[in-house]
């Protein structure tokens, strides 16, 4: 008896923090979504506040912007991150970086710094005055700031994309890095000797290894991007807000009579984000990409 | 392509990145130094410490805030320690009934965004009196920390058998001197990079504290965000370098922890 209800007693204490704190929290959520609301005599639940949300056209242009954001920040993010894991592994190796330890802590800063630090980041660099323009200015590229496009701020994203993809490249690379580190020299040798090209082996030893754990970082990346606050609150412009920053100024506003509706653009949120979690978990799954490369 | 010129293309690739990722520090170092910075110059037409100075003076509120932050941080990674040990056990040695399913809760919020939670919870909250309060922003920092202390202890418990622990039972090892001796060292470097993940996550985390503490409860990151939404920008780039080095400071001396403890050979993994 015991030792059938040894690992129950184990994971009680984490799973009733989860159900309590995380569980809760989403239920009561979708509660109030539905427009229950005890204190004020309002126990009867409705759709009607989905209904408005899904028949606005706001809801459909935030929706549409934080899609275009969080897909293009994943694929910059995905490429540049393939690209610094081969840069780190370089770094592992002989050559002209030798003090290796100390430049891979360089390709870790970014991981250290919080998100709103990196948008501040991208504000110095990036806006008209920013450090960008003015060392383009120097250079004689530029004429004045408004020569400089609108890269902060901007009805595009451009500016949170930029600053997900300088956040998340290390990221991924960090991610891909193990992976990577196990591939040999002597494989190189072996793939020489039957007249392979680099090309040839990237794409047919490297690339196959790298997927599995290339799908799973970027996926982390676009659950985290969709649905990440403070770089698209810092950057973004006030119409049209991605769908996080939208939730939060209607639930802060201080009109209660919209709580309702942040939460239930809440809801819909989270239920895309674990849509697309089970979309990515079958795909991956599909093309035998979840098992991990085959070593032997 | 000859075997030199793609060891210059490798080199010319390696400095690009560093550029990509070091640069943007460049302005944020020369801002907290300006006096002043008009367009078009590339350099602070004058340096003064004003910044630095106000920081550290009692009136900037840093040392407030930075203890409140680290408060808030070291009672949160005691707790999930405490509670992730042993999910970690059962999660990575046991097979039991709903082991998937408790396995993708633990790991939800990694994909469902946690304020969403916490937003919901948030009346719940004020009827337990635990908002504007230390220990509603504890609990609050809970949902998202818990998955990046979990994860690392997992591993570490995987490659732990039930052998070890046999042997010391059968030498006469009381179920403590069995985890303090046997099972405590094998973890430590799954401990040490879930603390330092969980202290990270907790540190940086912007919008749960706000949302429970009201404005109250005023985190590292709290007095540092209306310098960053347009306040004055030589403050602001002063705070994040504060910020930054403090966390690098921490996975610097968790590094240097492990180092110590298991020799130079002894890698480890963010995740």
């Amino acid at each position: 008896m015991w030792q059938r209800s040894k690992p129950y007693l184990l994971i009680a204490p984490a799973t009733g923090a989860m159900l309590l704190l995380f569980v809760g929290g989403l239920w009561e959520g979708v509660l109030q979504s539905l427009g229950y609301r005890p204190l004020v005599g309002q126990s009867r639940l409705t759709l009607q506040f989905y209904e408005t949300l899904l028949s606005s056209a706001d809801f459909w242009r935030s929706l549409g912007l934080t899609l275009r954001v969080s897909i293009l920040s994943t694929l910059a993010g995905g490429v540049l991150g393939l690209m610094i894991s081969v840069c780190l592994v370089m770094l592992a190796g002989a050559g002209p970086f030798k003090h290796s330890r100390f430049w891979r802590h360089v390709f870790q800063l970014p991981l250290l710094i919080p998100h709103f630090v990196a948008a501040y980041l991208a504000v110095v660099m990036m806006i008209q005055t920013g450090w960008i323009p003015r060392l383009m200015f120097a250079l004689g590229f530029l004429d004045q700031p408004a020569d400089f496009p609108v890269l902060v701020q901007d009805r595009f994203g451009w500016g949170i994309v930029l600053t997900y993809a300088w956040k998340e490249a290390p990221f991924i690379a960090w991610m891909l890095y193990p992976v990577l580190y196990r591939t040999q020299e002597k494989w190189w040798e072996v793939a020489r000797v039957f007249g392979s090209g680099r090309w040839a082996y990237f794409r047919e030893i490297l690339l196959p290894l790298l997927l599995p754990a290339w799908m799973t970082a970027s996926f982390i990346v676009f659950a985290f991007t969709f649905s990440a606050f403070e770089v698209p609150y810092l950057l973004g412009v006030t119409y049209p807000q991605m769908l996080p920053v939208w939730s939060f100024e209607m639930y802060t506003g201080g009109d209660l009579t919209k709580r309702p509706a942040a939460l239930a653009v809440n809801v819909l949120l989270a239920g895309m984000a674990v849509f697309f979690g089970w979309l990515a978990h079958r795909t991956g799954r599909r093309f035998g990409l979840l098992e991990g490369g085959r070593w032997e | 392509m000859s075997r030199r010129l793609f060891h210059r293309f490798h080199r010319v690739a390696v400095f690009l990145f560093i550029l990509f990722i070091v640069v943007p520090f460049i302005p944020l170092l020369l801002w907290s130094v300006s006096a002043g910075w008009r367009w078009p110059h590339v350099l602070p037409e004058s340096f003064s410490l004003r910044a630095w100075t106000y920081l550290f003076s009692p009136s900037s509120g840093l040392w407030e805030s930075m203890g409140v932050s680290l408060q808030v941080a070291i009672v949160v990674t005691l707790i999930n320690l405490l509670i992730a040990v042993p999910a970690a056990n059962a999660l990575a040695r046991y097979r039991f009934w709903g082991k998937r399913g408790v396995e993708a809760l633990m790991y939800a919020p990694l994909v469902v965004p946690p304020y969403v939670a916490i937003m919901g919870l948030h009346l719940t909250f004020i009827r337990w009196n635990v908002t504007e309060t230390v220990a509603g922003v504890v609990l609050a920092h809970l949902v998202p920390t818990l998955p990046y202390m979990l994860r690392p202890l997992v591993i570490s418990y995987r490659t732990l058998g039930f052998q070890w622990e046999d042997q010391a039972r059968m030498l006469g090892a009381s179920a403590w001197a069995r985890f303090r001796h046997v099972v405590l060292p094998h973890l430590l470097p799954g401990i040490a990079a879930g603390v330092g993940l969980s202290l990270l996550v907790s540190l940086s985390e912007y919008l749960l504290t706000l949302l429970i503490g009201g404005g109250l409860i005023r985190t590292f990151p709290l007095l540092l965000f209306p310098f960053l939404n347009g306040g004055d920008p030589a403050i602001g780039a002063a705070l994040s370098l504060v910020f930054a080095g403090m966390t690098a400071g921490l996975l610097i001396t968790t590094e240097w922890l492990l180092r110590r403890c298991y020799g130079d050979s002894h890698r480890t993994q963010p995740f």
